[in-house]
């Protein structure tokens, strides 16, 4: 495609489709002076005639790309120069990229409001109550450090009006969509259009963004700044670990691993002699199938192997394939249960058992584990 | 309060006088969980089982003390009540650590789990 744009070629642009020359072949031609033959020939999704190949001027094209998919897909078949585009977008317009990564909303709240308070002790004493929002980040306050920079960063996302500013500023100053008309256009001509069209949508697309934010810092507005520090440090750093219970931002997306720590365990064999087991991570992720799976490199009966990562295998699970705090507490509960209580020693119900071998499959050996 | 300490408590106050008795009841890994009181000479002598059942009998809990008693009951189909890792199997008494309030009253404190273990593996067949 870059090839085509940078070319010197003459186009034609027809039905929202671009056409290119076609070669000068003399098979080709003799084809194309054959009018019976193509033009009685009807598609095989209807009955028109083939407009793949037209003529303007004398000269023949054939038909190549859609104008549509082109500029839909040109972040994909044209990375560098997409973010050449949206960089100079970016600097036009004075808008920031970090607006877009702030992430306190979504999947971390259930995570940190519905998650976390199954998890950790809260209350002192013997009072029993379900804690407020406000009260678990206090709570969490109280754990971990949180640097003062945050707390500047709080102060700036609770003040909207700058980013109102750049919207209503966007808004005047948005470039409009053009249509490509049809008819006989340079390579050059084509480049610019889909310079300024690509543009266009990024302009749009960043506006959206803007808005999007504006309306997330506007639901946190009556929110304490040293409680918006907090979520804003959690959201920065994609993990947490509290107690036992912890998460974990996979890449920079929104999507976590949500654990609980087993601590250390006990499991017997048939002779009844003991394993200790030592602590790990049971985790279920926050999309796809929620499976329970161990972070560590760890081995297990109910684990195929000796590495991290592993799926734990459960009989009788289907696992959820919806994000919902009871789902993410099941996976997790469930996957602790198994590695702790689910294990019968009489029967040996593993993959591996602690006390033996399997004759046909590499086995797993847990003798260093025995007390 | 380490364990020495908490034996300490519990040695002195038996001899000394009666404490309330604290239940609660905790539907799988949760950290909290449902709390019961028992007064004392409501409890003594009684297995830990039966005051768990009487307490998940009980129908003065709240809405939100209600789900978790639903939490506890599907997760003990099937599945075992504990107590510090162990299947409770005795008095209440035998599991009991003395702890006391901010106000520093004493009472005798039972946590118990409710689990329903998931069986894994995929059932391939183990030879000698």
């Amino acid at each position: 495609m870059k090839q085509l744009l940078d070319s010197d070629l003459e186009l034609v642009v027809e039905s929202g489709f671009i056409h290119v020359p076609l070669l000068l072949d003399p098979a080709i031609d003799r084809e194309l002076q054959t009018p019976l033959r193509t033009e009685t020939v009807p598609e095989r999704s209807g009955s028109r005639k083939s407009t793949a190949v037209i003529e303007v001027q004398g000269r023949h094209f054939i038909r190549t790309l859609s104008v549509q998919s082109l500029v839909t897909n040109f972040e994909k078949v044209s990375a560098n120069s997409y973010q050449q585009l949206k960089n100079d977008c970016l600097r036009e317009y004075f808008l920031t990229p970090e607006l877009d990564s702030l992430s306190v909303d979504g999947k971390l709240r259930t995570i940190l409001f519905q998650v976390m308070t199954y998890f950790i002790k809260k209350n002192r004493g013997l009072h029993r109550r379900r804690w407020s929002e406000e009260e678990m980040l206090d709570f969490i306050g109280e754990k971990i450090n949180i640097p003062a920079e945050y707390y500047e960063r709080a102060q700036t996302f609770l003040d909207t009006e700058p980013l109102r500013t750049t919207l209503s500023d966007l808004g005047k100053k948005e470039p409009t969509f053009e249509s490509l008309h049809n008819g006989l256009i340079s390579a050059q001509e084509l480049r610019a259009w889909l310079r300024k069209t690509v543009f266009t949508k990024i302009v749009q697309c960043k506006r959206k963004s803007l808005r999007n934010a504006l309306h997330v810092r506007e639901q946190f507005k009556n929110t304490k700044k040293k409680h918006l520090a907090i979520l804003l440090y959690i959201a920065d750093k994609g993990s947490l670990e509290i107690d036992g219970f912890g998460f974990s931002r996979i890449n920079s997306s929104d999507e976590y691993l949500v654990y609980k720590r087993t601590g250390e365990y006990i499991l017997k064999d048939y002779h009844a002699r003991s394993y200790l087991f030592p602590d790990c991570r049971v985790a279920v992720p926050t999309f796809g199938t929620l499976r329970p799976i161990v972070m560590e490199t760890y081995k297990h009966p109910f684990l195929l192997g000796h590495e991290a990562g592993q799926e734990i295998c459960l009989r009788q699970f289907t696992p959820p394939n919806k994000f919902t705090a009871g789902n993410i507490i099941g996976g997790v509960e469930k996957g602790i249960n198994a590695l702790i209580y689910g294990y019968d020693s009489r029967r040996r119900n593993g993959i591996h058992g602690l006390d033996r071998k399997l004759l046909h499959v590499k086995s797993i050996e847990f003798d260093d584990y025995r007390i | 309060m380490t364990d020495v300490e908490r034996k300490k408590a519990l040695q002195t106050d038996e001899d000394q006088k009666l404490l309330p008795l604290v239940l609660e009841i905790m539907p799988g890994h949760a950290a909290e969980g449902l709390i019961d009181i028992y007064e004392p000479g409501s409890y003594e002598g009684k297995s830990l089982r039966k005051l768990c059942d009487r307490t998940l009998s009980k129908k003065k809990w709240s809405i939100e003390e209600q789900l978790i008693v639903e939490d506890v009951i599907r997760q003990r189909e099937g599945g075992r009540l504990l107590c510090r890792g162990q299947e409770i199997d005795g008095t209440a008494l035998e599991y009991a650590e003395a702890e006391q309030t901010e106000a520093g009253e004493k009472y005798l404190y039972v946590p118990i789990r409710a689990i329903k273990p998931q069986e894994g593996g995929i059932g391939l067949i183990i030879f000698d």
